[in-house]
């Protein structure tokens, strides 16, 4: 078993290596510049994330200061 | 600490950072993984939260056992929460992933096996804390059966994949997903994403802390 | 030093003595895993594959444990708890009852196994190996319950806990003791299987390292 791992290792590390360039990648996606759009997205759900927790934030902040009175 | 601003604002800077990186950063093109290998800084993450707030519930049950103090129990409870949610997230996206390389969403995996397992445990905690009515026995008992767990959990996501194949990098089994361990390209986004996940983790624990205090004062009054 | 270790001997033949005074609940103990044995040949009718019979033997060990070892705590009077509270360490106590469960256990393993090469035409070729299995299983099973027993004892004694609370502990431990005992069957080389050895050492002696530690908080009320 442990003898077939290696031999298979090196098979796939030599093959790897060799068809580095073949393996499909999104590389249409974002020579189009596509991606940019699945960034943005992204960073909107992010910032929408963010500005979420620092209202709650402030909020359990102002409700402590309250409490301390 | 848990009212400074700072570590906060890092935790959603670094959040960018992951994303931006995430999605438009050089990756090593590997057969099989393709562009999946992103998934590094989005499903591997979850996990890395989950066991650092872990590690912080079995740190504050072994602080609430030397100094008896309920707010350490507090601390202890909302880590395990926020780990299990942490967990969940880690368990739903490792299975999406997992379908599309692996070609199932469930594999006999030991990593895997280990991650179920240990959400097994921490709903566990979670029944043992709900059948104890009493604030001081829930405390201790909770703490005891938490440090208990955390060890054994140890055991079987640490060393346990070790000692067998495994379809996880660097663990026998799959040598050709071996290569982006090595990748320093990689790891330069992968360390950053680790850390803004954990902190946002601690920051959703912390809130939780500070509203059942809130909570515990209006009790008093 | 030699008075812990009075205490220690004391306890455990006082555990073995309150054994055999009311026997019925060792009987029901033996009728209970013979059944469940006797369920499991009805079920299959034929001879098993050494895989699915090895399995099939930790998993009626794993529940006549949680059986035998969930009341462990609770036989005793309250008088007598009391006396244990004021006199005793409780290391000490947590030691004498973890070992006599071992007795126990290892004791219900042996008639479990002969219960089973009764029913099912047993082909194990490394018995020196297996029976290490056995004891090394009986061990960590029953010192893993006692401590969960221990802790269900303060959270009112419900006795479904002790199986929601241990078995998820158990996890490591089982895979590991029925890949060990699954080596010893098909009479696999005592260098191979010495890793699991070596594993279930190591986790047995930090599951009695971690009851000792622990114990204590629960003991103090």
């Amino acid at each position: 078993m442990k003898k077939n791992l290696t031999l298979l290792s090196i098979v796939m590390i030599s093959h790897s290596t060799a068809f580095a360039q073949e393996v499909e990648m999104a590389d249409t996606m974002r020579s189009e510049g596509k991606i940019y759009v699945v960034v943005a997205v992204a960073f909107i759900s992010l910032a929408i994330l963010s500005f979420y927790m620092i209202r709650i934030e402030r909020k359990v902040t102002k409700l402590e200061k309250e409490m301390k009175k | 600490m848990a009212r400074s601003w700072w570590w906060k604002i890092t935790a959603l800077v670094l959040l960018f950072f992951t994303y931006y990186e995430g999605f438009l950063g050089e990756i090593p093109r590997m057969p099989i993984l393709n562009e999946t290998i992103r998934n590094l800084y989005f499903h591997v993450t979850m996990w890395m939260a989950m066991l650092v707030l872990m590690i912080c519930n079995a740190f504050y049950g072994i602080l609430y056992l030397n100094k008896s103090d309920l707010y350490f129990d507090l601390v202890a409870d909302e880590c395990a929460r926020i780990a299990m949610v942490f967990g969940i997230a880690g368990l739903l996206t490792g299975m999406v992933w997992a379908n599309y390389t692996w070609g199932a969403p469930w594999v006999n995996d030991p990593q895997l096996n280990g991650t179920a397992a240990s959400l097994l445990i921490y709903a566990a905690y979670f029944i043992l804390r709900n059948a104890i009515p009493d604030d001081s026995k829930r405390a201790r008992l909770s703490a005891v059966y938490g440090i208990f767990a955390f060890v054994m959990m140890i055991v079987f996501i640490m060393v346990l994949p070790k000692m067998t194949d495994s379809l996880h990098p660097g663990k026998g089994g799959n040598p050709g997903f071996n290569k982006y361990d090595l990748d320093a390209n990689m790891r330069m986004v992968f360390y950053p994403a680790v850390i803004a996940w954990t902190l946002l983790g601690v920051w959703m624990m912390s809130l939780r802390v500070r509203i059942r205090k809130i909570e515990w004062k209006n009790e008093d009054q | 030093m030699t008075t812990a270790l009075h205490q220690y001997f004391k306890l455990v033949r006082h555990e073995v003595r309150l054994e055999f005074k009311n026997y019925h609940a060792l009987t029901s103990l033996l009728v209970y895993s013979l059944a469940t044995i006797f369920i499991a040949y009805i079920s299959y009718r034929q001879s098993l594959d050494p895989i699915t019979w090895n399995a099939l033997f930790w998993i009626i060990m794993l529940f006549a444990a949680t059986n035998a070892i969930a009341r462990s705590f609770i036989q005793e009077s309250r008088g007598l708890q009391l006396f244990h509270y004021t006199f005793l360490n409780p290391a000490v106590v947590i030691l004498a009852k973890t070992t006599y469960n071992i007795l126990l256990l290892s004791v219900l393993g042996f008639i479990n196994l002969s219960a089973f090469s009764l029913f099912f035409s047993l082909s194990i070729h490394d018995w020196g190996q297996f029976t290490l299995g056995l004891l090394l299983g009986s061990f960590g099973l029953s010192a893993v319950l006692t401590l969960v027993s221990g802790i269900v004892s303060k959270a009112h004694n419900q006795a479904a806990l002790v199986a929601i609370l241990g078995f998820p502990l158990l996890f490591p431990l089982l895979i590991t003791i029925i890949k060990f005992s699954g080596n010893a069957i098909q009479g696999v080389e005592w260098a191979i299987n010495q890793p699991n050895f070596y594993l279930l050492i190591a986790l047995n002696s930090i599951i009695v390292v971690l009851s000792f530690l622990l114990f204590p908080y629960l003991w103090r009320d």
